[in-house]
């Protein structure tokens, strides 16, 4: 037992873990900091957010983005810090102006473009005055002869 | 197909050929739809003109130019504590690197050589994300001959937007970040080549 304890300690001689993060703040301010954390990305493992990550730099930024939260910084203050540094880039969700504006208003307005395009040709279709001018020949057949019947028996009339 | 009633009203005569002739509205172009499409497909040529040939991969670098953030922190070295400030006046190469880095102990020799070679320039290395206890032993069995400095919880690597190890930036001498290098150096060559933006 003793030797196997020995045998371990000997092997694990460089092999040291690198450090460990940082103990987590109060309840309150460490939800905070998870949910920061979430909306920014990690600058190594690149699509996952350093709350998600468990690689070192994940952990060194989120280090830094607790640091802020002691420190009193608002949510934008510590998505600006990481802004100057890393670029639009490290926002997990590009920000609702300038021109990543189009990003979140860009979908909503191509469905409302698609929703007046169908709106527009349904009302133009149902209106009774315009009949399907493009119908082929033989489903436009006997409406023709009833419409062309009609307009001639009226045209009688007078 | 009944032959179509003499022309009385010119409805009539229209409503009548449109089952031989292609309908009348057919040759009419639509301008604004072709218009509105090829903004739509320049657009997103345009857009793709632009990110094509860029690495996707690759961390936006946006403290260029910019001062270099200022720290104090304990040296590993020797006792006491070293900040960038007293470096004031002279260029600094700041190099990110860890124990448990491969890359970083590859360049590791170049590095004590080009101190040895720019005396002028203040060479600095920063630990990142490791133990203590590592550093120390690494650095008893290497010998590197810079001043080296334990950063506890990374701060200053997450201040300079480091975005892994080894990295390494080049600081002019009135304090501002030249450029960073992201790669280790392969041979002194190569540091001479970097380096000598900041000499001037």
């Amino acid at each position: 037992m003793i030797q196997a304890l020995l045998i371990s300690i000997v092997l694990a001689q460089g092999y040291a873990p690198p450090r460990q993060g940082q103990d987590p703040l109060d309840a309150e301010r460490e939800a905070r900091v998870q949910r920061i954390g979430k909306l920014l990305r990690c600058a190594v493992c690149q699509g996952v957010s350093i709350a998600d990550s468990p690689a070192s730099m994940a952990r060194a930024q989120l280090d830094k983005v607790r640091e802020l939260v002691v420190e009193g910084k608002s949510d934008d203050e510590i998505f600006d810090y990481f802004v100057a540094r890393y670029g639009e880039w490290a926002l997990m969700e590009p920000r609702k102006s300038g021109v990543t504006l189009g990003l979140w208003v860009g979908p909503l307005l191509l469905l409302a473009i698609g929703i007046f395009l169908v709106w527009m040709n349904t009302s133009k279709n149902a209106a009774p005055a315009q009949p399907a001018v493009v119908a082929s020949p033989e489903t436009e057949k006997p409406a023709e002869d009833e419409y062309l019947a009609k307009v001639r028996a009226d045209l009688e009339k007078q | 197909m009944t032959p179509a009633p003499p022309p009385r009203r010119k409805t009539l005569s229209t409503r009548g050929n449109a089952s031989v002739s292609p309908p009348p509205n057919a040759p009419r172009v639509n301008v604004v739809g072709i218009v509105v499409a090829l903004l739509v497909i320049g657009g997103l040529v345009f857009i793709m003109a632009r990110a094509f040939g860029t690495d996707p991969h690759s961390v936006p670098f946006m403290l260029k130019g910019k001062p270099a953030p200022a720290f104090t922190v304990k040296r590993l070295d020797q006792p006491g504590e070293v900040s960038l400030a007293q470096f004031k006046g002279r260029p600094v190469v700041l190099n990110f690197w860890a124990t448990w880095c491969g890359p970083c102990k590859y360049e590791q020799p170049i590095l004590d050589l080009a101190s040895q070679t720019y005396k002028d320039v203040a060479f600095v290395g920063i630990v990142f994300e490791d133990t203590e206890a590592n550093t120390r032993r690494y650095l008893a069995e290497t010998g590197t001959p810079y001043i080296h400095l334990y950063d506890p919880k990374s701060t200053i690597a997450v201040d300079f937007g480091v975005s892994g190890v080894p990295e390494t930036y080049f600081i002019n001498r009135e304090g501002i970040i030249v450029k960073k290098v992201i790669a280790p150096f392969n041979s002194p060559e190569e540091f001479d080549k970097e380096i000598a933006e900041i000499l001037q």
